[in-house]
């Protein structure tokens, strides 16, 4: 893979540079886990059509994540949908998308006491140049106005969705600013705004769980 | 794989993860129900019923152990984590499902304020120097501010909560026993559970109408249907259980409180406006000490645990009408950085103080409070059970008679008899709000927005 994996640009723009998210990890690990999904339909993986996926290459990807869910999906005999998939990946894909950005060298764990007591681990960008390269995608789509290709499409609607137009520190309103975000990835129906809709919907339903 | 398991049939997915198991259920209904309730309208069921709250509350958990059975069936036939709104929709027909949840949506958006209220009036009883109201509006910003940055109630805390509720419980039993046998109150007697003298049945109908509030929440338990490790068979059980559970707690506290009574002909005839009556009798069975840990934990038990899980209660039903585009959209608008419900969370605070207060300053209020929310809820369980006959017997022809016919049937009568003798104001409230509710159905089908469940397709529809 030349590029890094989605999720890995989606967990940086995701966090400050202290290493603290910026939206609730409920919500993030949906968004960290639709990110593992377009990154296997985009790179021709998998097809995802009307809710259901199937597997069309089993060739690894280089991503531990994404490689990992494959055989996975392939023994699902129920053939269940994009919304249970999301939710199994959900499950542990932030825990795993730090471990794999930490392992590259991208994240530094970083241990402070809080009040001089209570000690709390961060992981903190080694570099600050993976994080602008992250952001600058999503900006350029944004402020230049030119059709971005599938994957950058498909960060921009997760951007969107997940409500971190702030991170972009873009010097515009934050309505029509996700507005653009989302309209971007409406450019590409399938599978980038089919599997960006469950991942809304999966936000809301997980801010009204009983338990969680 | 089994019929109760067949979310995806009707439109949704199997999305939660099943990992609750039946004390899980049970405990999540007992919060919601709470095991000490009765401490907070003892005074109000003791005059209502004439000195007979045992034999109310035993009335009152008979009568929707029933409407559980309704409950198991209805949610065998369509295993999804909504509430009677999705039933009567999908068992009878999409605009009985919207009057169902606009009934329900009266208890729902309700049943905060009435808690909050009850907490104050709980901790004012402890430390009178704050007024009531003072205390309400401390309530409903701490647990507004708890709601809106994501704490929700995780199984350990329920369970911890529970114990707490249960140890204060169990030291007011053994104090008031024991003050009994030191010949303290009236006595043993059975007079609680029964008094020819002042026994009828419109009294002690009309008593249940209030009594029933304590059992309120153990329909939550249908939520966790698609989370439930057992499927919907487990929820049924779990239903059956707490209720049982909750009842019979129920009926032994008040059978005790009765007992010690300091003057239950002044209670009988002046009510209780203070809604301190129960903290009396535990004043007589243990000293102030008891008086004080029983109105506290009143206060925890429903002004921050209970609230905690009514909060979520309500959301989900403001979010999944909203959903179905037959509330504004933007009550089912979440904050993804908080993973809360914003919008539901601010309504239900804005309305709580507003309803907080001004029932706050009604000598009535909480009864007045408590009979809208059950008259909602019992409107609600009365369509349950036609949702019941009407998906089993009359569309799949079933002849399972006993459970799809007379078992809702008498549930259904009984909950007819409790609304007829009901607070009066309490019926003509219920039935503007019904009235509100087919006016506001009449604007939806002009606005060509005709009520849906979300997943219920136009061909299902149809066929149905």
């Amino acid at each position: 893979m030349n590029r890094p994996p989605l999720h890995h640009d989606l967990y940086l723009i995701a966090h400050d540079q202290t290493g603290k998210p910026l939206i609730h990890l409920s919500s993030l690990g949906v968004g960290l886990a639709g990110a593992v999904l377009l990154d296997l339909a985009l790179s021709g993986r998998l097809e995802i059509t009307q809710g259901r996926l199937a597997v069309y290459d089993r060739s690894p990807t280089g991503d531990m994540i994404a490689d990992s869910l494959i055989p996975v999906i392939l023994k699902d005999r129920d053939n269940r949908d994009v919304k249970f998939w999301l939710k199994k990946v959900a499950e542990d894909v932030y825990d795993r998308a730090c471990g794999g950005l930490v392992a590259a060298g991208v994240l530094t764990r970083v241990t402070r006491r809080r009040m001089g007591v209570m000690s709390q681990t961060r992981y903190e960008p080694a570099d600050v140049a993976p994080v602008v390269r992250a952001r600058a995608g999503v900006r350029g789509a944004v402020e230049a106005g030119e059709q971005p290709d599938a994957r950058c499409a498909a960060l921009c609607g997760l951007v969107g969705v997940l409500r971190l137009e702030s991170a972009l520190h873009l010097a515009q309103p934050s309505g029509p600013l996700v507005n653009r975000l989302r309209a971007i990835a409406r450019e590409y129906p399938r599978p980038v705004n089919e599997v960006i809709g469950v991942v809304e919907t999966l936000i809301s339903e997980n801010a009204i769980a009983l338990y969680r | 794989m089994q019929p109760q398991e067949n979310v995806e049939q009707y439109g949704y997915r199997q999305e939660l993860r099943r990992h609750i198991g039946l004390t899980d259920l049970v405990f999540y209904g007992l919060i919601f129900m709470v095991p000490i309730a009765p401490f907070a309208i003892f005074g109000q069921v003791y005059s209502i019923s004439k000195g007979m709250p045992a034999l109310t509350y035993a009335i009152g958990m008979i009568a929707l152990l029933f409407t559980a059975a309704s409950y198991a069936q209805m949610v065998k036939a369509f295993p999804l984590s909504g509430s009677v709104y999705n039933y009567a929709g999908r068992g009878i027909a999409p605009p009985v499902g919207f009057m169902t949840g606009w009934a329900i949506l009266l208890d729902y958006i309700i049943v905060p304020s009435l808690l909050y209220l009850v907490a104050s009036m709980a901790i004012h009883a402890s430390i009178p120097a704050i007024p009531v109201w003072a205390w309400l509006l401390f309530f409903v910003v701490v647990n507004t501010v708890i709601n809106l940055r994501g704490i929700r109630m995780t199984i350990s805390l329920t369970k911890a909560l529970i114990t707490i509720e249960l140890i204060v419980l169990g030291l007011f039993l053994a104090a008031g026993i024991w003050a009994l046998l030191q010949g303290k109150g009236h006595g043993f007697s059975f007079a609680p559970l029964f008094n020819p003298d002042t026994f009828s049945w419109p009294v002690v109908f009309g008593a249940v109408s209030v009594a029933v509030l304590s059992f309120l929440g153990f329909d939550g338990i249908s939520m966790l249907v698609e989370e439930a490790k057992g499927g919907s068979a487990q929820v049924g059980k779990a239903m059956r259980l707490a209720l049982i559970l909750a009842g019979a707690l129920f009926i032994v506290q008040v059978w005790v409180a009765a007992l010690l009574v300091p003057d239950p002909a002044g209670l009988i005839a002046h009510g209780d406006p203070g809604d301190t009556a129960f903290y009396d009798t535990a004043e007589i069975a243990g000293g102030s000490w008891l008086a004080h840990v029983t109105s506290t934990a009143t206060a925890v038990s429903w002004g921050v645990a209970d609230t905690m899980v009514a909060q979520v209660a309500v959301s989900r039903l403001l979010y999944a009408m909203a959903r179905d585009r037959q509330l504004p959209s933007f009550l089912a608008k979440v904050s993804v950085k908080r993973s809360v419900p914003t919008n539901a969370t601010l309504f239900v605070a804005a309305l709580s103080i507003v309803v907080g207060l001004w029932m706050s300053s009604r000598d009535d209020g909480v009864g007045l409070l408590s009979s809208l929310i059950n008259m909602g809820a019992l409107i609600a369980f009365i369509v349950l059970h036609i949702s019941v006959i009407t998906h089993y017997v009359i569309r799949r022809k079933s002849t399972d008679y006993w459970r799809h016919l007379v078992v809702p049937l008498i549930g259904m009568a009984i909950l007819i008899f409790v609304v007829v003798n009901a607070n009066i104001l309490a019926q003509k409230v219920g039935l503007i709000w019904l009235a509100i509710g087919a006016l506001v159905l009449l604007v939806l089908y002009a606005m060509g927005r005709r009520p849906t469940p979300s997943g219920l397709t136009v061909a299902e529809e149809q066929h149905q």
